[in-house]
């Protein structure tokens, strides 16, 4: 699985990333780096502990990271619950988390997959 | 009205001065006229008073006069008592006693009435009888007598009774005195001091003593007399002389005041004792008149200059009243023209506070038909969208139908975004909430931008579209290029909605130097259309809020009404300005003009070999414009409006051997077209200079046959100088596809101190990968405390700017940057640049209002930074 088609699998823009970052290589440490980030782990927590500033700083960090890694629809959704948690929580923002996590583990799972073909682990 | 006012208080005031003067002539002369009468009634009775008492003082003068000459006679009789018969030596005595105390004469008053006289002349009584009664019945008597000369005496008689040797008795002892006696005694006559003379008359009016120019014997002849001397009628006398005897009847005193021509004399008449006479007495008034007739005139002249002064007095109130009135009126007519003003003013200002309502009425309409409309608008996709999805839902088998569904699903969500956007756009700007986002923008972008946006629309409405670009010099301004495209767009799409099949749209740009200085161009756009125009009252509002020309002509069409309002307003927010000229049927054009400050661009950058060229475009200007912009990067060309003439010079060139370098043809042209004619030439010539297309529309449909026909690219209209370059650049065999690249030419940021505060792992590493290439010497700080910390504990100068995360624990990217600026070091105001996922307007704002420098949007772009940090770091 080339990293192309991991992109196209997480739904992301690789020309995007790549004319940014400019190698494969690059692009490659930092796509593996994504799954170390805390960031999801925080949203998840904070969202149970009604810690909805905390939320609102977690999910837009996740945001941000799509945004500089191009993971467009991970970008997307996270975007929006971003928007509905800055002034705390909101009806939206339950349903959003859940599109949230979806959009993540399709995100993780296609990086896994990348990984375990490079022989990575 | 004011004269009118005017006149009357004039008619007013002069009819009081007549009334006033009037009466005040009259109150004078009344005033005259009473004290004259007054002083005359006043004289008269002071003359009553002067003449009773004189004659009192007279008549008392007489009384006492007589009372002595009766009582030397008594004395007489004392002395010579009747006890014996009368002698001789009785007579002498009597004689002699008599004469010491000088009496004329002296006699017996016989019983028969007779006188025996003892010495003097012999009497005879004027009027016996009253004299003989008194004497008989023995009172003291006096009486005139006339002597033997004919001179009238005063006869005193004192009752005695000598008897005689006869044996006859006397009744009284009788003495004589002269009449002038009794006036020199009682100073009768009229003296130097007094005016005053007296008579003495008897009860039949003759005189006993007559003073002063009366010559008649009688008092009443006298007065009867004077009153005829002066013309008088004579029946007054006789009144006064009636009723003067009956005053004498009855003895009481007579006052009365007489007057005959210019005389008038007061007499006054009072009986005298012992007698039966009456004293007269006269005071002439003539010296005293003269004297009240002097007082009189004085009194007239004071009475008149007195009326005089006040008259005067009155006239200069009067006048300086009239004066005054007038002013006031002056006054009272320029206040109520002044009030009439007002009045119109308040007017004025009631018709506009009544167009004021209007308008809002009209505004709060509008604004109804703008909601009703809008739920409409809105409903109409929405219910596309519900409804579409409910019939993919039902056909999820059948992906055809599906993805058709899809497709109008897409559609109509993107169409209520855009209404949406819309709407946001306007309630930003109803709130003021607008701001301009400035930043470098090529037009050359802009322009390529919107053409490629357009494009397909026009496309589909088979419409004819050029773009002109006239000598742009500056090609790269600062300005807002998201709005700049929505002005663009909203006027572009409006022309192509509003153009039938078939029209032309016209989207042209010159520039003009700029009225706000060297560092400014004027760029002058036109957007011209032949559509269906509009009338003449929606021109007039087409720039207000919720407008759209009426429902039936224009039923087709959608929109939130709200394009050209967000237009103008970006425009007027921009310092530009927007007309548009339209004719029903016609067409519409629409001309902005917008001042924008040039961006430094590096000229000496562009330049290309210096090849010979030939250009070929039906439009002239476009030809010449575009020759003066490759001279300017250093090409020769020439230009040539047709196909054929451009194969011709070709040719002559080729023969030549002075071959075109490179040709640039329109596509459209007149009789043979673009990709003709390059066949034509690589016909006729083997030759390989490139051949480029020039062309305002999408190529993709001509591509394959523009490439068969050997064109070797294409250049998109308009042709900017930059499009010039970039697009003839690749020719030049040292060609690059990215002509700006990240270069080491940057070498002034090699080594710089650079704070990146990040509290993403991943970002941060991602930042530093991408930064590293700079060969900066980056730092990370996790939070904005850190980075505030690091900062402050680092050496003054040391770090040459910041790079903010803005959502960060512990303190936000905003947080710091306020501690950082307001820190007390001298390098406070190091640069900080902002890098954030949020990219919206506010949030840039919020940055500047934090003490930022500058904002960068995530994802990080390496181009972006570098350019900031070059910006920002000395």
């Amino acid at each position: 699985m080339s990293l192309q088609s991991c992109y196209i699998e997480l739904e992301g823009d690789y020309a995007d990333v790549i004319g940014r970052l400019r190698t494969e290589r690059l692009v490659q440490k930092f796509v593996f780096k994504f799954l170390d980030d805390p960031s999801f782990d925080l949203l998840c927590r904070s969202l149970e502990a009604k810690d909805y500033d905390e939320a609102f700083r977690a999910s837009h960090t996740i945001k941000g990271v799509c945004q500089n890694l191009s993971f467009t629809k991970l970008f997307q959704s996270s975007n929006q619950l971003t928007e509905a948690l800055r002034n705390g929580w909101s009806p939206e923002a339950e349903e959003l988390a859940v599109q949230v996590t979806a959009d993540y583990n399709q995100t993780v799972k296609a990086i896994k997959t990348l990984q375990a073909e490079n022989g990575v682990v | 009205m004011g004269v009118n006012f005017k006149d009357k208080t004039t008619r007013f005031l002069t009819f009081s001065l007549i009334l006033v003067s009037i009466l005040c002539v009259l109150v004078f002369s009344f005033l005259a006229f009473f004290m004259g009468s007054r002083s005359q009634n006043t004289l008269n009775e002071v003359g009553t008073i002067y003449m009773s008492g004189m004659s009192e003082q007279i008549s008392i003068h007489f009384e006492t006069t007589i009372n002595l000459r009766l009582s030397q006679v008594q004395a007489l009789i004392t002395t010579v008592p009747p006890d014996k018969t009368v002698t001789d030596s009785t007579r002498y005595h009597l004689a002699y006693n008599a004469q010491a105390r000088g009496f004329d004469s002296l006699g017996f008053y016989l019983e028969d009435g007779t006188f025996d006289m003892i010495y003097g002349q012999s009497l005879e009584l004027i009027d016996p009888d009253p004299f003989f009664d008194s004497v008989a019945n023995g009172q003291e008597k006096i009486a005139v007598a006339l002597n033997d000369s004919g001179e009238k005496v005063i006869v005193l008689a004192c009752p005695s009774s000598y008897i005689f040797n006869n044996g006859t008795q006397s009744m009284a002892l009788i003495a004589v005195l002269p009449v002038d006696y009794i006036s020199q005694t009682l100073s009768l006559d009229e003296s130097d001091n007094t005016l005053v003379y007296s008579h003495i008359i008897r009860l039949d009016g003759s005189f006993v003593i007559r003073t002063g120019d009366a010559y008649r014997d009688s008092y009443f002849d006298r007065i009867q007399g004077l009153f005829e001397d002066y013309g008088e009628n004579a029946q007054v006398a006789q009144e006064h002389i009636a009723s003067l005897q009956t005053a004498m009847a009855s003895r009481q005193v007579y006052s009365s005041v007489f007057v005959f021509g210019d005389q008038r004399r007061h007499v006054y008449c009072t009986p005298l004792a012992y007698s039966e006479w009456y004293l007269v007495t006269v005071m002439p008034y003539n010296s005293l008149n003269s004297s009240v007739n002097q007082l009189s005139h004085e009194w007239g002249i004071m009475t008149f200059l007195s009326c005089s002064i006040v008259l005067l007095a009155l006239l200069l109130i009067f006048a300086r009243y009239l004066s005054l009135t007038r002013q006031q009126i002056d006054l009272l007519e320029t206040a109520r023209q002044e009030a009439v003003r007002s009045q119109k003013e308040a007017l004025v200002a009631k018709e506009e506070a009544i167009l004021a309502k209007e308008d809002a009425i009209h505004a709060n309409k509008a604004k109804s038909e703008f909601l009703s409309n809008m739920s409409h608008d809105i409903r109409t996709p929405m219910n596309a969208i519900v409804g579409m999805t409910a019939i993919a839902i039902t056909n999820l088998d059948n992906p055809q139908q599906v993805q058709n569904c899809l497709k109008k699903i897409s559609l109509s969500s993107k169409h209520l975004l855009g209404l949406i956007n819309d709407v946001l756009d306007m309630s930003k700007i109803e709130s003021g909430k607008m701001s301009l986002n400035m930043d470098l923008v090529s037009l050359r972008e802009v322009i390529d931008g919107i053409v490629s946006i357009i494009q397909p629309q026009i496309k589909m409405k088979k419409q004819q579209f050029d773009v002109f670009i006239h000598d742009i010099s500056a090609e790269n301004v600062c300005c807002d290029s998201v709005r700049l495209n929505q002005i663009l767009l909203n006027i572009l799409s409006n022309a192509v909605k509003f153009t039938p099949e078939g029209g032309s749209i016209h989207l042209s740009l010159f520039e003009e130097p700029s009225p706000k200085g060297t560092d400014f161009i004027r760029i002058h756009l036109s957007v011209k259309d032949t559509g269906i125009g509009m009338s003449e009252e929606f021109k007039n509002k087409i720039f207000d809020s919720f407008s759209r020309e009426d429902n039936t002509r224009v039923h087709k069409t959608e929109g939130t009404g709200l394009g050209m309002t967000i237009t103008k307003y970006i425009v007027d927010a921009m310092g530009g300005t927007i007309k548009v000229q339209s004719e029903q049927g016609e067409g519409t054009e629409f001309r902005i003009v917008l001042d924008f400050e040039k961006a430094e661009i590096l000229e000496e950058d562009m330049v290309l070999p210096q090849w010979n060229m030939l250009v070929v475009d039906d439009d002239e200007q476009l030809c010449s414009s575009a020759v003066a912009s490759l001279k300017s990067i250093g090409v020769k060309a020439d230009w040539t409006l047709d196909g054929e003439t451009a194969v011709q010079m070709v040719e002559s060139h080729h023969k030549k051997h002075d071959d075109y370098q490179i040709i640039l043809l329109d596509w459209k042209l007149p009789g043979m077209d673009g990709i003709q004619t390059a066949r034509e030439i690589r016909q006729k010539i083997n030759h390989a200079a490139p051949i480029l297309l020039i062309s305002a529309y999408d190529w993709s449909e001509i591509e394959e046959e523009a490439r068969n026909a050997g064109i070797n690219g294409f250049i998109a209209k308009p042709l900017f100088k930059s499009t010039l370059f970039y697009g003839l650049k690749p020719y030049t065999g040292l060609s690059s596809d990215q002509p700006v690249h990240v270069s080491e030419t940057h070498t002034d940021l090699k080594g710089r101190h650079i704070l990146l505060a990040e509290d993403n792992d991943l970002n941060w590493e991602i930042a530093n990968e991408l930064l590293s290439e700079l060969n900066l010497n980056l730092e990370w700080a996790e939070n904005g405390k850190i980075c505030v910390d690091k900062f402050s504990q680092s050496p003054i100068g040391f770090y040459d700017a910041i790079i903010m995360d803005l959502r960060m624990p512990v303190m936000t990217g905003y947080e710091a940057a306020v501690a950082i600026r307001n820190l007390e070091r001298p390098d406070a105001d190091i640069p900080i640049i902002a890098m954030t996922a949020d990219a919206f307007a506010e949030d840039i704002q919020h940055c500047l209002d934090c003490g930022m420098n500058a904002h960068a949007a995530k994802p990080i772009d390496i181009r972006e930074i570098t350019r900031l940090l070059e910006k920002f770091c000395k």
